[in-house]
């Protein structure tokens, strides 16, 4: 039997799926400032994150998207992400979406159609996501069971219609749900998972990275829903390689996020 | 790492501390219908705890509860890592002649068995059903340890169920699996009420901050016992699940190593 770290490990965490704002459901805990969420971060040694504003799903997309730029101008740790519309109501997306994106430090896109009453398809998004697609923008999406999810039919159809979409795939369920992951892993090269829920299944990290290799998981933490510290410490003692691990922690959303094209 | 505990740094640093073994009373063992398992065979299963300092745990084999295979996998599993493993007599309600013949024959497995698991949901009986009533008779003549399936709501296994089965079986040590999922409540009155209850972290932990120091609070953690639902939960997902709640350390020892060796002692 292998033996477990007898040294203290040091990796960089980048946490691509946390949120600010308090849930209109309540919570237990909530953060609601730039001063906050980087006192969690230093808390627990996260060194960067993209946030989102839970108002993007619970209020509305035209308001939540303005609070994120706010809280993101005032760190350089902290990048943003905002929630899409049909583009077909003028609500979000107009001719300087990206370049609005650019000046707001905005990197990556969320989608809560079930929530927000529309279908997410090339018939609603047409030529916008090719333009996603293009500017290899990533689309976060949580997935059924949780807040704003979307259901894995919805999301295979997403990729059906749009196959080279950079696509993280969040909040993937308590229910293990590796038998849904799995071909998207296998059909679509720009899909990963994040890994606040993957990390809970029993050696579940281990066996995708033997199979689909360490590049097609990205760290979240699903702070503040969840404990950061659960998905942590089972990425860190992982039986998993230290350079896999560090891919995971942050190596793999720098990359995704460097890429994009604005 | 700062928000940490004295305990958190250990295992942080060393992915398990020699001083707090983990007893992990809520396990399976076996492929099963709903989801992907990578581990699953008591030798991986072993290894995996070994890596995460998990010192016990006890399990009832998927086989035994979905099937109608029996206990098998409980004892071969068991019989095969001895000082790691032990098991729940796993009955299956609609087939009551062999929840009797399990009872009649629970002593030929002394060193395998602690006590009994009920599914009552999956099984669609409930709690009360007679079919029990062996076992459970059987539990409260030795003080024997139950793990239920419960969780909120349910007809089968939700508060009123547990409320019954409690009220009746007052010497059975009660675990109650999943803490009545959703139903934080009343799981939390179970365990004022009635001194024979635990609560047991699976399902608790893993989606949602704040449950567990609500259980803390309101009952402190003298009646908490941790569980995985190994090998669905990773140990160590877990485990840094309890090193992020706002609890003390003494309070993550009884729930890791402490109450579990005084649940276990004897059964």
């Amino acid at each position: 039997m292998s033996e477990c770290r007898t040294e203290p490990v040091s990796i960089e965490f980048f946490d691509a799926n946390a949120f600010i704002g308090r849930p209109i459901g309540g919570a237990v805990k909530s953060v609601e400032t730039s001063a906050d969420i980087l006192t969690e971060m230093d808390d627990l040694s996260i060194g960067k994150a993209v946030i989102w504003h839970i108002d993007q799903y619970g209020s509305s997309p035209v308001s939540g998207n303005g609070f994120v730029n706010s809280v993101v101008g005032e760190s350089e740790r902290l990048l943003g992400c905002w929630t899409i519309l049909p583009p077909q109501t003028d609500e979000v997306i107009d001719s300087e979406f990206f370049s609005r994106m650019k000046h707001n430090r905005v990197v990556c896109l969320r989608a809560f159609p079930d929530h927000h009453n529309y279908l997410l398809s090339r018939q609603v998004f047409g030529g916008f996501l090719d333009e996603v697609v293009e500017r290899r923008v990533p689309l976060l999406l949580s997935m059924s069971g949780m807040p704003g999810g979307i259901t894995w039919r919805s999301a295979y159809e997403l990729l059906k219609d749009y196959p080279d979409l950079t696509c993280i795939l969040c909040d993937t369920g308590v229910w293990l749900t590796d038998r849904y992951t799995r071909p998207l892993l296998e059909n679509y090269p720009n899909v990963s998972l994040e890994t606040s829920l993957v990390s809970l299944g029993a050696r579940v990290v281990e066996s995708i990275v033997a199979k689909y290799g360490a590049g097609r998981l990205v760290f979240g933490s699903g702070f503040p829903l969840r404990y950061p510290e659960a998905p942590m410490l089972q990425l860190i003692h992982a039986e998993i390689s230290h350079e896999d691990k560090k891919m995971i922690a942050s190596g793999n959303l720098e990359n995704v996020i460097s890429r994009v094209g604005l | 790492m700062s928000k940490l505990s004295a305990l958190g740094e250990q295992f942080f640093a060393l992915g398990k501390v020699e001083d707090c073994p983990i007893y992990d009373m809520h396990g399976h063992m076996g492929p099963n219908y709903g989801l992907y398992l990578p581990v699953t065979e008591p030798e991986s299963v072993v290894r995996c705890m070994h890596r995460a300092g998990v010192k016990m745990l006890v399990f009832c084999h998927h086989a035994a509860l979905l099937s109608c295979r029996g206990n098998d996998g409980n004892i071969s599993g068991v019989r095969q890592f001895p000082d790691r493993l032990r098991a729940y007599c796993g009955v299956n309600p609609n087939y009551p002649e062999t929840v009797k013949r399990e009872v009649e024959t629970f002593d030929d497995y002394g060193d395998v068995y602690v006590g009994f698991k009920f599914l009552a949901d999956y099984h669609a009986r409930k709690l009360t059903d007679d079919a029990y009533k062996p076992a459970w008779e059987l539990a409260d003549a030795r003080e024997l340890p139950v793990l239920l399936h419960t969780w909120g709501g349910s007809g089968f296994d939700g508060y009123e169920e547990v409320l019954s089965v409690v009220e009746r079986y007052p010497n059975a040590k009660i675990m109650l699996g999943h803490s009545l999922h959703g139903d934080w409540d009343h799981a939390i009155e179970i365990i004022e009420r009635f001194p024979n209850t635990y609560l047991e972290l699976c399902a608790v932990i893993d989606d949602e901050q704040g449950i567990l120091e609500k259980f803390v609070e309101s009952i402190g953690s003298e009646r908490i016992l941790f569980g995985t639902d190994y090998p669905w939960f990773d140990f160590h997902y877990y485990i840094g699940a309890i090193l992020g709640a706002r609890i003390s350390d003494e309070d993550r020892r009884n729930i890791f190593y402490r109450n579990a060796q005084k649940l276990l002692r004897g059964a």
